[in-house]
């Protein structure tokens, strides 16, 4: 009996994920101002393909990825198929990297970018959530809100603005799978970029 | 002539070698350095790309940990030239908020070496040429590169380089040495829940005061979580977390291991490659521990008719059909109350399983590796084995005259006897159920679905088996006083899950967090005396019963946030040795040293109210204040020195130390206004 419940207990902790965004997981709900300081829920968009993305306009990779056009092009062609974008930016005003949100939506407005809302999680309750480690950390939600994505926006960490281009985007690679509805070949990559400014 | 062209030529390769370096860049002063005069035909040469990084910033190690990128080399050399990989001596671990990235400051020497051709021509000049690439940060992160060259002659001898040789000996010093330099220790890493374990096992006599893991591979560990030391019976065992969102499969330690403090000039650090086994002896959960578990729950399921109230109720109704004049009949009976029984048990299942999705579907996922879910486990394991010990009884939760009422026709009977015996068992059946209820909440529908199944074949086999071979009823065990002392006995397994359970909460989130559980199970022991109590409870009683119960869970739930902001806060702090304050001051920011003990109430509540407070935090982040904690609670004549320096013979003590300034002592009861003050002033 001691080693049933002990061997249930190991068995149990073995078993359980890691942290509450795990791939093959359901995506962690969580509410987020937007720029115009409504509230943003995930919840609110079962149903449909979400992508996060961590940003901030002062990360010399995320400045690479919207000057290059990468990240606005991404974007006008994923929300184009009824992708929901959430850009979210999780710098605390601590940090000294911290964009009103005012800014943060001139910014993008000034990229050309097309996210669903930018949120502004200054106490860095999402990030932390998520465990967003960089600026880019990219993840991808299914319609059933399960955690299909977890990674880098590519595969290219030393890439120049121009060089970007040429990458294999893996947020692009794990819809377009999910989309056609096979299995996400690659689920989890290693983030590169800046570090969340929490 | 041809005297004077060569010392020209010479000339002029010392010339262009230093007129190539340095370059400047805004945090970083770059060049390359090599360790030798010149350049003798057939041999290698080492060469430094040197990093002289501006304080407070810092560059990264060929693995960055949680964000950054590693320093890169484009080599263009001539033909024959061959330059290896980087030799990377050992980072430091750099806190970047709850992040950790791994990486220098200071001053960062990457050596390579370059192999040469033999045919080279005594008396010419050779240009080794570069780019580099490094990202530097502080809070933010600039990418900088530079082109770089050192131009050498080519000589049959080589004197030591006056300005290479001495800082690429004292980088050579900070690598770290080859698995071989291990010879005499013993490495063994294997799975745990949490993730790696690596034990070392020392030589006779070497003592470990401290070990920290840089992985060479990214998404096999979390780079912030703490790496525990702890010393085990065979010699020590480092803890590595597994990555929360890993990459890949965590199935070798390959990387660094740093075994003496940060800042050390000459680390004892060595490269370690080791397989990772796939279990601990006893803490397995491959596919074996799965068979054992479903083994292990067929057992719980036999042991359950032995139960007090079990196994005289069943003795009357199942012996009754297993008497029967008709053997077929009997036997027939005998399979539907072994079907009752299964059942019941796959409804149980299934209700369970739909509660779980539906709590996911709330975002009440419930994973075992967050803290507060192991508390809860762990008192619900205390509260099972209560029960189970007598200080409490459940009630039924069917009334009595139905459980001994009788369906018309002797199937159905039959069958509704198993269902019946799964339920009017309950009040004794719900410690083992609870276990594999907690079990089921955490694993996959297939297993949790499984362990259900094989616990219900295991209650209903032996009726079963009666009904088949009715002469084996003579040696059924009579129902009698040891069911009980049976039932209290297996109690004890269960406060062993709950100990152990505390001490996984004690290594995920500290022994704060273990002394909330103790206290949520005072609380609950409390609630389960006053249930236990005899004579009927009137609603006060209840009503205590039912708050103190609530209050449990609570206490042992609540921690939670404070424990994993108090760790995160954690990883902000060094500890102290002296070199570490030294390598900290020389940066040109102040340093912050919390003289303290775990012993020392007052200094708990001074790192409770004021120095984990977030306003405080962010007062230090906001002013790049280096958090530096000098822990005496074991006595430590450093420590003990440093504060006979400050004119304290005991803690708490808070000094901040400003460059250039003599340490400013804060008083004993510290005010979050009263540091901020210190650091400002």
């Amino acid at each position: 009996m001691k080693r049933f419940v002990l061997g249930l207990a190991a068995l149990a902790l073995a078993a359980a994920p890691a942290l509450a965004a795990t791939v093959g997981q359901s995506a962690p709900d969580f509410s987020a101002p937007d720029t115009a300081g409504r509230a943003v829920k995930l919840s609110d968009f079962r149903g449909q393909f979400v992508v996060l993305e961590w940003t901030n306009p002062e990360c010399p990779y995320v400045k690479r990825h919207y000057d290059s056009g990468n990240m606005p092009s991404l974007q006008k062609e994923l929300t184009g198929k009824g992708v929901v974008w959430l850009a979210v930016n999780s710098s605390s005003p601590e940090s000294g990297e911290f964009t009103p949100p005012e800014a943060m939506a001139k910014w993008v407005a000034a990229k050309g970018g097309a996210p669903t809302a930018v949120l502004i999680d200054k106490d860095g309750k999402v990030g932390r959530l998520y465990g967003a480690r960089t600026t880019p950390h990219m993840y991808v939600i299914d319609p059933q809100g399960r955690l299909i994505y977890a990674g880098a926006i590519d595969d290219r960490r030393f890439a120049s603005a121009e060089e970007t281009k040429a990458a294999k985007n893996h947020v692009r690679a794990a819809l377009g799978e999910a989309m056609a509805g096979k299995p996400v070949s690659v689920a989890a990559t290693t983030p590169y970029g800046c570090s969340v400014k929490y | 002539m041809p005297r004077l062209a060569l010392a020209a030529l010479l000339a002029l390769a010392t010339a262009l070698n230093a007129a190539a370096a340095p370059v400047r860049t805004p945090h970083v002063e770059a060049e390359l350095l090599a360790e030798r005069t010149a350049i003798v035909p057939g041999e290698p040469l080492t060469v430094a790309l040197r990093l002289a990084i501006i304080p407070g910033w810092h560059t990264y190690w060929r693995n960055p940990g949680d964000s950054g990128e590693p320093t890169r080399i484009e080599w263009r050399l001539p033909p024959g030239f061959e330059a290896g990989a980087i030799e990377w001596p050992v980072p430091e671990r750099l806190p970047a908020g709850p992040l950790m990235n791994f990486g220098y400051q200071g001053e960062a020497l990457h050596l390579v070496r370059i192999d040469t051709p033999r045919d080279l021509v005594p008396g010419t000049a050779v240009t080794l040429a570069a780019r580099a690439w490094w990202l530097v940060c502080e809070v933010r992160c600039i990418p900088e590169d530079a082109e770089l060259a050192v131009t050498l002659p080519v000589a049959s001898r080589a004197q030591p380089d006056p300005r290479g040789a001495g800082p690429i000996a004292a980088a050579r010093a900070r690598l770290p040495a080859p698995a071989e330099a291990l010879a005499g220790w013993k490495l063994a890493a294997h799975a745990v829940p949490e993730g790696v374990a690596l034990d070392l096992a020392p030589p006779q006599g070497v003592v470990v005061p401290e070990a920290r893991f840089f992985p060479f591979e990214e998404g096999k560990i979390e780079p912030a979580a703490p790496q525990r030391l702890e010393a085990t019976d065979r010699g020590y065992r480092l803890a590595l977390a597994r990555a929360a969102q890993p990459v890949g499969a965590f199935d070798r330690v390959a990387g660094v291991l740093a075994l003496s403090p940060p800042g050390d000039p000459s680390p004892r650090a060595f490269t370690i490659d080791v397989a990772v086994a796939p279990a601990a002896p006893g803490g397995s959960f491959a596919g074996l521990a799965l068979v054992a578990a479903l083994l292990a729950a067929f057992a719980g399921g036999l042991v359950l008719n032995l139960m007090p109230c079990v196994l005289p109720v069943l003795a009357i109704k199942v012996l009754g059909f297993a008497d029967a004049a008709d053997t077929r009949a009997g036997r027939r009976r005998g399979l539907l109350y072994g079907a009752g029984v299964l059942v019941s048990f796959w409804v149980l299942a299934g209700l369970l399983l739909a509660l779980r999705a539906g709590g996911e579907e709330l975002g009440w996922g419930f994973q075992l590796q967050s803290p507060a879910a192991v508390a809860l486990l762990a008192l619900l394991f205390f509260a099972l084995a209560l029960n189970l010990s007598g200080v409490f009884e459940l009630a039924n939760i069917v009334p009595a005259r139905v459980a001994a009422a009788g369906a018309n026709g002797p199937s159905l009977d039959a069958f509704l006897t198993g269902v019946l015996a799964v339920v009017i068992a309950s009040p004794c059946t719900a410690p083992f159920m609870g276990a594999a209820l907690g079990f089921a909440l955490t694993v996959d529908a297939a297993t949790a679905f499984a362990v259900f199944t094989a616990l219900a074949l295991g209650m209903a086999l032996p009726y079963v088996l009666l009904a088949w071979f009715p002469a084996w009823l003579a040696r059924v065990p009579k129902p009698g006083p040891w069911m009980l002392r049976l039932k209290q006995a297996l109690a004890f397994p269960l406060y062993a899950t709950a100990a152990w359970l505390a001490w996984v909460l004690g290594r995920q989130a500290g022994p704060d967090a273990v002394a909330w559980l103790l206290v949520a199970a005072v609380v609950a022991g409390l609630a389960a005396w006053i249930a236990g109590l005899p004579g009927d409870r009137g609603p006060v009683a209840r009503t205590a019963v039912a708050l103190l119960a609530a209050a449990a869970v609570a206490i042992a739930a609540l921690p939670r946030d404070a424990t994993t902001a108090a760790a995160a806060a954690e990883a902000n702090w060094q500890p102290y040795s002296r070199e570490t304050l030294a390598a900290l001051l020389a940066s040109g920011r102040p340093v912050f040293v919390d003289f303290t003990a775990a012993w020392c109430v007052t200094c708990q509540v001074n790192k409770r109210l004021v120095l984990a407070s977030e306003e405080t935090l962010a007062a230090f982040r906001a002013r790049g204040v280096h958090l530096v904690r000098a822990d005496w609670t074991r006595r430590d004549p450093e420590i003990a020195q440093a504060l006979a320096e400050i004119g304290r013979s005991g803690v708490p003590a808070y000094v901040v130390y400003k460059p250039g300034r003599a340490p400013l002592v804060l008083p004993e009861i510290l005010t979050r206004e009263r540091v901020i003050a210190a650091l400002d002033g």
